[in-house]
């Protein structure tokens, strides 16, 4: 069992990790038609999500979605809402590793191939993904916390630099009252959505409380601000559009004078590595015990066997190395569909758990 | 009733027939006019002085058997058996066993016990503090602890490992800390060990462990009983192991590891900044070699330009890949480190001077390797010995290779994938059923007693 301090972590990697998931390039992308009132409005409802979900969820103490799912509805309903949030999840962690192969090759190690890259990461990622939820909330804290430090002074080195143009900032701040479309509210939101790993997470915490909503709201909207808007300051209003991945472009325009590590870009990249692994770690770890809870077995209710879970990491790893195919331009376009698809498909979950919770009820008063 | 009673000559038999071919098996008969009784024994675990003081000049002082008999029951340390197999061990363990005419046998208690006395601590030393360390004998090293922490929640049960060897084993908690799962599972997990010999606490360690290939050590093998007595008031269990020096603390966390006694004795930011440069010390043990080669390899760029062009300048004449002469400089001294631990004491600085200072300057002035090379190695080895216990240190020496390796073939990428593999691995390490790895592992003892449902696969 984890304290409920757990929590703001799953939070908070998804908040980070937005960078790698494509966040501020669908945010750029519509930074003239709607993006920062997407801002507002994606921290409106992120929180009330948040707190919905946390609500709903501690309906169904200490049990993981699939255990909810499949004692409340008939296998085939319970195994197919499941596949639905298991594509989701896995997608999720997937574009993270793909973008960061895509990363490594172009900043880092452009002499080893992209499936060496992709073994490395794979083998690390699948290895970690069988632990037990525990273990996985504990790294996570564990690798937060180191790289907290660094990610401050990244901010703190970026905007006080005398480089950066807050005029290019102020430009877009005056497009606020501009209507944003879907997309860029899905987009947006996708920080906060790091709640949503509470549907498997559920089962290890003792009874979750989480307080300070607010505090959530306001670090997502400073989080959002400045990934979308730090890019901007440093490559302009308009220049900033030719940049598939503005974060690391931005960093690369910074330079530490005193240290033996020049670029800012190595430490950069050093933090969200980490980051990026360990938040797909969380994403297929969720994958593969919701794909285990569609092979439990009615009967018993036990969980499947452990060796089981090589015939779904198999799998995980060979989409992967075959997404590898993918051009940067799919791999953009996945990515950014992803987010708009995600986002419905949180509502459907959030949906389907007070759903759920209804049904029970109306159950246990019939009986 | 057993026969044993109403024979004992065929007892005596059956027992020296078992222990035959013994050259220190000695059977005595003691008569005088009034009352007779015999002796069995093996001298070579029996303390003779003991046994004329309290057995054989009191038989001829007392006038009746029945009063002999009583003065050899009110021994503390006398107990009376009915079954040969028991009889057996005391006598093995060192007991005098006294047959009397009546059947009866008493095993009296002779033992006698070659342990050299209580030293210093050899392997774990500290600047202040006690420096007393524990001996060979069971008896003195519960004295040890008991002795600091005198209250009566600490407990101490006896069972007894190995086919052959019978080695006891003392169980020592205090029972209101302490977490009666871990208990348990220690007890069963004990029980559990079939091996002939035990002869090393570190062995037991190994035999406890749930998960038999594993990288980092899971319970502390110490030989500091102030080190002993401050985690049993933290709930933690003690096993101590009869003829070893040693006593091995479950269930113990990667933290423990990095923490020498005199922390405490030290004031607090001073204690933080010696944890702290031992932390730093494992980052840079575990990452110079591979950040080395990544730099010097794949990431030249990641350097700023002064010190991208040293290093190359410093390598210009170095004839092999950067991971060859990480490799090769590497075993040099780790063969260094060998033979300066097993080689007699006269002979050590001698290994240690040719290694280090002649071959060391005679390398980089044959261009063989570069100058930064050695600094690197030697700030690794010196880092690596900051690490307060040896389990751990020999865990770290080991895991840099794997570093390299994925320096090697990743670069930098490697090595922060190897960063977030170790994270995970440790972190999904048990200990008895405790997490091993956490960011905030400190208020352990609150959470141990919160803790309890946790599950222990993983």
């Amino acid at each position: 069992m984890v304290k409920s301090k757990y929590f703001y972590y799953l939070f908070l990697i998804n908040a980070l990790i937005n960078i790698i998931n494509f966040v501020p390039r669908g945010l750029i992308s519509h930074r003239f038609s709607g993006a920062m009132m997407s801002v507002l409005i994606a921290v409106l409802i992120g929180t009330l999500f948040i707190y919905l979900f946390v609500k709903g969820m501690s309906k169904f103490p200490q049990k993981g979605l699939p255990e909810i799912l499949n004692e409340n509805y008939p296998r085939i309903i319970s195994s197919l809402m499941l596949l639905g949030h298991v594509v989701l999840w896995y997608t999720a962690g997937l574009i993270t590793l793909l973008s960061f192969v895509d990363v490594s090759l172009r900043y880092i190690s452009s002499d080893v191939p992209s499936y060496i890259i992709m073994i490395g990461f794979l083998v690390v990622v699948c290895l970690s993904i069988r632990l037990t939820s525990e273990s996985i909330m504990y790294a996570l804290e564990v690798l937060i916390v180191l790289n907290i430090p660094l990610i401050i002074y990244f901010l703190l080195k970026g905007l006080l630099n005398p480089y950066f143009s807050w005029d290019a900032v102020m430009q877009i701040v005056t497009y606020s009252w501009t209507m944003p479309s879907y997309e860029s509210i899905a987009q947006a939101t996708f920080i906060f959505s790091g709640y949503i790993n509470l549907a498997l997470f559920n089962r290890v915490f003792k009874n979750l409380k989480v307080r300070h909503f607010w505090l959530i709201g306001v670090m997502g909207f400073l989080i959002l601000l400045i990934s979308f808007l730090v890019p901007i300051g440093y490559q302009g209003t308009v220049g900033i559009e030719r940049h598939v991945y503005p974060w690391f472009t931005t960093a690369d325009a910074l330079r530490t004078k005193t240290f033996i590590v020049e670029r800012v870009l190595f430490m950069f990249y050093f933090t969200y590595l980490t980051l990026s692994l360990v938040s797909t770690i969380v994403h297929w770890h969720v994958a593969l015990e919701f794909t285990k809870g569609i092979f439990v077995s009615k009967k018993q209710r036990t969980s499947p066997k452990r060796s089981i879970e090589w015939w779904i990491i198999i799998p995980f790893s060979i989409l992967a190395l075959l997404g590898l195919k993918m051009g940067q331009f799919t791999l953009d376009h996945l990515g950014l569909m992803y987010l708009d698809v995600r986002f419905v498909g949180e509502m459907f979950m959030i949906l389907s758990v007070y759903f759920t919770y209804w049904l029970k009820r109306r159950r246990r008063r019939k009986t | 009733m057993p026969s044993s009673r109403k024979k004992p000559d065929s007892l005596l038999e059956s027992l020296s027939e078992k222990l035959s071919k013994s050259s220190d098996l000695e059977q005595r008969s003691l008569c005088t006019a009034e009352h007779q009784v015999k002796l069995i024994y093996l001298k070579s675990v029996c303390d003779s002085a003991t046994l004329n003081r309290f057995i054989l000049t009191p038989f001829f002082e007392t006038e009746s058997e029945q009063s002999y008999e009583n003065y050899i029951a009110s021994f503390p340390g006398t107990t009376s058996s009915e079954d040969i197999k028991e009889i057996l061990d005391y006598i093995l363990q060192g007991r005098v066993g006294i047959v009397f005419n009546s059947g009866k046998i008493y095993l009296f208690e002779a033992v006698r016990v070659e342990a050299g006395p209580v030293q210093d601590a050899q392997t774990e030393v500290i600047v202040q503090g006690p420096s007393d360390s524990f001996n060979e004998s069971l008896e003195v090293n519960m004295n040890l602890i008991r002795r600091r922490y005198q209250s009566h929640d600490l407990k101490a049960e006896t069972t007894t490992v190995g086919n052959k060897s019978k080695t006891s084993v003392a169980i020592m908690y205090d029972q209101t800390r302490i977490d009666p799962d871990v208990l348990a599972e220690v007890k069963r997990r004990l029980e559990g060990i079939s091996i002939d010999i035990l002869q090393a606490s570190a062995e037991l360690d190994k035999y406890l462990s749930a998960n038999k290939f594993r990288l980092f050590p899971t319970t502390i093998v110490t030989e500091r009983p102030d080190r002993a007595v401050f985690n049993i008031s933290e709930g933690k269990i003690v096993l101590l192991v009869d003829t070893a020096g040693y006593a091995v603390i479950l269930p113990a966390i990667f933290n423990d590891f990095f923490t020498a006694m005199d922390d405490k004795l030290q004031v607090l930011p001073v204690g933080w900044f010696l944890k702290t440069i031992r932390y730093i010390g494992l980052m840079m043990t575990v990452t110079l070699p591979a950040f080395y080669v990544a730099f010097t390899s794949f990431n030249t760029e990641v350097w700023k330009v002064q010190i991208a062009l040293l290093v190359s300048g410093s390598r210009a004449t170095v004839p092999y890949p950067s991971f060859m002469e990480v490799i090769l400089m590497l075993l040099m001294m780790e063969f260094l480190t060998e033979a300066s631990l097993r080689l007699p004491k006269a002979i050590g600085p001698t290994a240690t001077t040719v290694g280090g200072l002649i071959l060391g300057t005679a390398a980089t002035e044959a261009g063989l390797v570069s100058n930064i090379m050695i600094i690197l190695v030697s700030a690794v080895a010196i880092s690596n010995f900051v690490i307060p216990l040896n389990m751990m240190g020999f865990t770290i020496r080991v895991l840099k290779y794997g570093f390299i390796f994925l320096g090697t073939i990743y670069g930098l990428l490697g090595v922060v994938l190897g960063m977030v593999g170790v994270v995970m691995y440790l972190t999904g390490l048990r200990s008895f059923g405790k997490p091993y790895f956490r960011m905030f592992s400190v208020d352990r003892a609150k959470v141990s007693s919160s803790s309890k449902g946790e599950r222990t696969d993983g």
